[in-house]
C-alpha cells in the first residue's frame, strides 16, 4: 500500500488524463487539485481522472474532488472519472458527484464519452 | 461607476441557492466596490470558525486562501486593510476609508448568503456522508458473510475504518497464542507485535495514551479492541484524523464508529477462524482415518493356522485410532510368536508408536529370534524412537507348538491368564518395566507350558479396567469367571461373550481405553 498519492498525467489533444495511485485523502486530494488546476491554467477544459490505482477516498478527498468539479463547471469544462472500485463508485453516487461529473467503467469508454467530437 | 444589472440584483436575492452563479456575481460586486472606493484589489472572505476563508478576488493582487484575523500573516497583511462583515470580511488594498455605503452593504449581504450557502452545502455533504458510512458498514457486513479469506477480510475492514474515520493511517492486530500480531497496516509502518498482557495496549484500548511504537510518527491515535463475548481477539487502531487544515485528534463519535467496525471485524474474524478450524479438523480427521486404515492393516486379518491350537484375536479402539496392538508372527525354528501391547496415550501419537512397535517386533524377532536380550533390544529401540513419557506395556510369548512350551516376556503388562484343564487359573505376571521408559532396563523371560485343553488369554487393561457408572472396574476376576464358564466355546464366540459381559457391565458408560483380547487354546 502506498503512503501518499502518486499522480501522473497524460496530456492528449484537447484533454488530459490524470492517473492516481494511492489514498485520496487531504494530501492526495490537494495533489490532484494542484495538477487539475495546472491543466486548467494550460487551457484544458476536459479532464479524466482514472482512479484505477486508488482503493479508498476519504471525506476530505471527496470534498476536494467536489471543488475540482465546481471549478470545471465554472469554466464550462467537463470532468470524468473512470475505473472506480465498487466502493468508490457507490461513494461518488451517494455524495452526488455523479450528478456533476460523468463516471465511466473504463478509460476507453471515458475517452469516447468525453472527447470534444463526441 | 458600473451599475449592477437587473440580473445581478435578481441573482443577489437568491444567492444562497445558486451555487454556480455565486462567484461571478460576487466578482462583479467586488469590482463595483473597488470602483466605488478607489481600491486596487479586494477579496471577500467568509467566516469558518475562527478563520476566514477566501471566496472571491477582484484585482491583480494575490490573497491567502485562509486568513486568521487573530494572527494575520505579515506577508499578506502588508498594505492590506480589512472591513469586518457580519458573515466574513473584506480585505482590500488601500483606497478610501470604506463607509457603510450601499456597495459595502451589498457585499455584506452577499457574504451572509454565501455563508448560508456554505453551511447548507456542508450539511448536505455531512448528511450524504452518513449514507456513505452506513453503506460501508453494510458492505463490510456483506463481505463478512461472503468471504472467509482472513487476508481479504482484514484489508476490507482496515481500509473502510481508515476511510470513514478520515484517518491517515491504520493497523489491524490479531491476538494469537504469542500475543498481538500485526495482520494489516495502512499508510505507514506499525509495531509488529505486542505481548498479550501489554498494559500500555490495554490502557490505550480503554481510551488512554497509545504505546509509542504502535504507529510510529502518528500524533493522534484511536484504538478499540476486537472482542467475542468479552474475550479479546484483536485490535484496530487508526492514526491522525484529517481535516482540510492538517491532522488532529479523533472525536468521541469516531470511537463509536470504530467500535462498529471492531464488532464487524470480530464476527468476520471469528467466522474465518472457525472456518480454518473446521478445515484443520477435517484434515486431522482425514489423517486419523488414514492412520486407522494403516492400523487395520497392521493388526492380523484372521487367525493363524498352528496345528494343535486354536487362536483368535480381537481389538476395539476407543478412538478412531488406538494404542493397543496385537500380532502373530513366525519366530523361526518352528516357533510361533504372539504379542499384545498397550501404548501410553491415545490418538495419532499412540498410533505411530504402535506402528513402531509392530515393525520393531517383526524385524527383531525375525533377525535374532526371541532369545535372551530380545526385550532389551526392543526396549532400546523404542526408547530411542519415541518421545519422553511414551512407553509400551507388552506381553510377548513364544510357543513351541509341538511341546507346548511357552516362553514369555511381560514388560509391565497385565498378567495373562492361563486357565488349566483342571480349572486352575494361573497368572503370567510381569518381568520388567514397560518398554521405552528406561533405556538400560533388564527383562526376565519365564517359561510355562500349554497342555491339551489349556486356554491362554492375553488382554489389555481396556477389558479389566472397563468402568461401570459407579466407577467399579470389570476386573480380572470377572474375566477369569467368563473364561471358566465358557472355556469350551469356540474362540470367536468366547471373545463375543467377553465383549458382551464387559459391555453389559459398563451399562453404556463411555470407555476411554482400547479393548483387546487374544485367546490361544491347545486342542491336541
Amino acid at each position: 500500500m502506498t503512503e501518499s498519492l502518486r499522480v501522473t498525467v497524460d496530456r492528449q489533444d484537447g484533454f488530459a488524463i490524470v492517473y492516481t495511485e494511492g489514498y485520496i485523502n487531504n494530501q492526495g486530494g490537494e495533489e490532484i487539485a494542484r495538477v487539475a488546476y495546472q491543466l486548467i491554467d494550460e487551457g484544458r477544459k476536459i479532464l479524466l481522472l482514472n482512479l484505477n490505482g486508488t482503493k479508498i477516498v476519504n471525506s476530505i478527498g471527496i470534498s476536494i474532488l467536489i471543488e475540482i468539479i465546481e471549478k470545471m463547471i465554472e469554466i464550462d469544462g467537463k470532468l470524468g472519472f473512470c475505473s472506480l472500485t465498487p466502493t468508490i463508485a457507490k461513494t461518488f453516487e451517494i455524495m452526488g458527484l455523479s450528478q456533476y461529473a460523468q463516471i465511466f467503467p473504463d478509460e476507453t469508454l471515458a475517452i469516447a464519452g468525453l472527447r470534444p467530437s463526441a | 461607476m458600473t451599475a449592477l444589472s437587473r440580473e445581478d440584483w435578481e441573482d443577489l436575492l437568491v444567492l444562497s441557492q445558486t451555487e454556480t452563479a455565486a462567484r461571478p456575481l460576487v466578482a462583479r460586486l467586488l469590482a463595483h466596490w473597488c470602483q466605488a472606493h478607489r481600491a486596487e484589489a479586494a477579496a471577500l472572505y467568509i467566516d469558518r470558525g475562527n478563520l476566514l476563508e477566501h471566496e472571491c478576488t477582484h484585482g491583480d493582487r494575490g490573497f491567502p486562501e485562509v486568513y486568521d484575523p487573530a494572527s494575520p500573516n505579515p506577508e499578506f497583511a502588508r498594505g492590506l486593510a480589512m472591513v469586518r462583515l457580519p458573515a466574513g470580511a473584506l480585505l482590500y488594498a488601500p483606497g478610501d476609508v470604506p463607509l457603510a455605503d450601499a456597495s459595502t452593504l451589498l457585499i455584506s449581504e452577499a457574504a451572509k448568503a454565501l455563508r448560508l450557502q456554505r453551511q447548507l452545502k456542508e450539511q448536505r455533504f455531512q448528511a450524504n456522508y452518513r449514507g456513505v458510512e452506513l453503506e460501508a458498514l453494510y458492505d463490510v457486513g456483506l463481505k463478512v458473510a461472503g468471504t472467509l479469506d482472513l487476508e481479504q477480510l482484514s484489508e476490507e475492514i482496515l481500509l473502510h475504518a481508515v476511510m470513514l474515520l478520515d484517518a491517515r493511517r491504520g493497523a489491524l492486530y490479531l491476538l494469537g497464542p504469542e500475543g498481538y500480531r500485526l495482520q494489516r497496516t495502512f499508510g505507514g509502518e506499525a509495531e509488529e507485535a505486542f505481548e498479550a498482557d501489554d498494559s500500555t495496549l490495554a490502557r490505550f484500548v480503554a481510551g488512554g495514551e497509545a504505546p509509542a511504537a504502535l504507529l510510529p510518527g502518528a500524533r493522534h491515535l484511536l484504538g478499540v479492541g476486537i472482542e467475542i463475548e468479552g474475550s479479546p481477539r484483536g485490535l484496530i487502531a487508526v492514526g491522525d484524523k484529517e481535516s482540510r487544515r492538517g491532522v488532529g485528534p479523533f472525536r468521541a463519535a469516531d470511537r463509536r464508529s470504530l467500535g462498529l467496525f471492531a464488532n464487524q471485524a470480530a464476527i468476520a474474524l471469528e467466522n474465518a477462524r472457525l472456518h480454518l478450524q473446521a478445515l484443520e479438523k477435517e484434515r486431522l480427521e482425514r489423517e486419523m482415518s488414514l492412520a486407522a486404515e494403516i492400523q487395520r492393516q497392521i493388526l492380523p486379518k484372521g487367525s493363524p493356522d498352528v496345528p494343535g491350537y486354536e487362536i483368535a484375536g480381537w481389538n476395539r479402539p476407543a478412538a478412531q485410532v488406538g494404542g493397543d496392538y496385537y500380532g502373530f508372527l513366525d519366530a523361526g525354528a518352528g516357533r510361533f510368536g504372539l504379542a499384545l501391547g498397550d501404548v501410553s496415550g491415545k490418538g495419532m501419537p499412540a498410533a505411530l508408536l504402535v506402528s513402531t512397535l509392530h515393525s520393531a517386533l517383526r524385524l527383531l524377532a525375525e533377525r535374532d529370534g526371541v532369545g535372551i536380550g530380545f526385550l532389551e533390544r526392543l526396549n532400546t529401540h523404542l526408547a530411542d524412537s519415541s518421545t519422553a513419557n511414551k512407553f509400551v506395556t507388552l506381553f510377548f510369548a513364544q510357543l513351541h507348538p509341538e511341546t507346548g512350551e511357552l516362553d514369555y516376556l511381560n514388560a509391565g503388562h497385565n498378567p495373562a491368564l492361563l486357565l488349566r484343564r483342571d480349572g486352575h487359573l494361573d497368572e503370567l505376571g510381569s518381568g520388567g518395566v514397560p518398554l521405552g521408559l528406561i533405556r538400560a532396563a533388564r527383562f526376565e523371560s519365564q517359561r510355562t507350558d500349554l497342555s491339551p485343553g489349556d486356554l491362554l488369554c492375553l488382554y489389555s487393561d481396556g477389558i479389566t479396567e472397563a468402568c461401570a457408572p459407579d466407577d467399579e472396574e470389570f476386573g480380572m476376576e470377572r474375566l477369569g469367571a467368563i473364561l471358566t464358564s465358557y472355556r469350551d466355546m469356540p474362540l470367536p464366540e468366547l471373545i463375543e461373550a467377553i465383549d458382551g459381559a464387559v459391555t453389559a457391565f459398563a451399562q453404556g458408560h463411555p470407555q476411554a481405553d482400547d479393548q483387546t483380547v487374544v485367546l490361544v487354546r491347545r486342542v491336541g
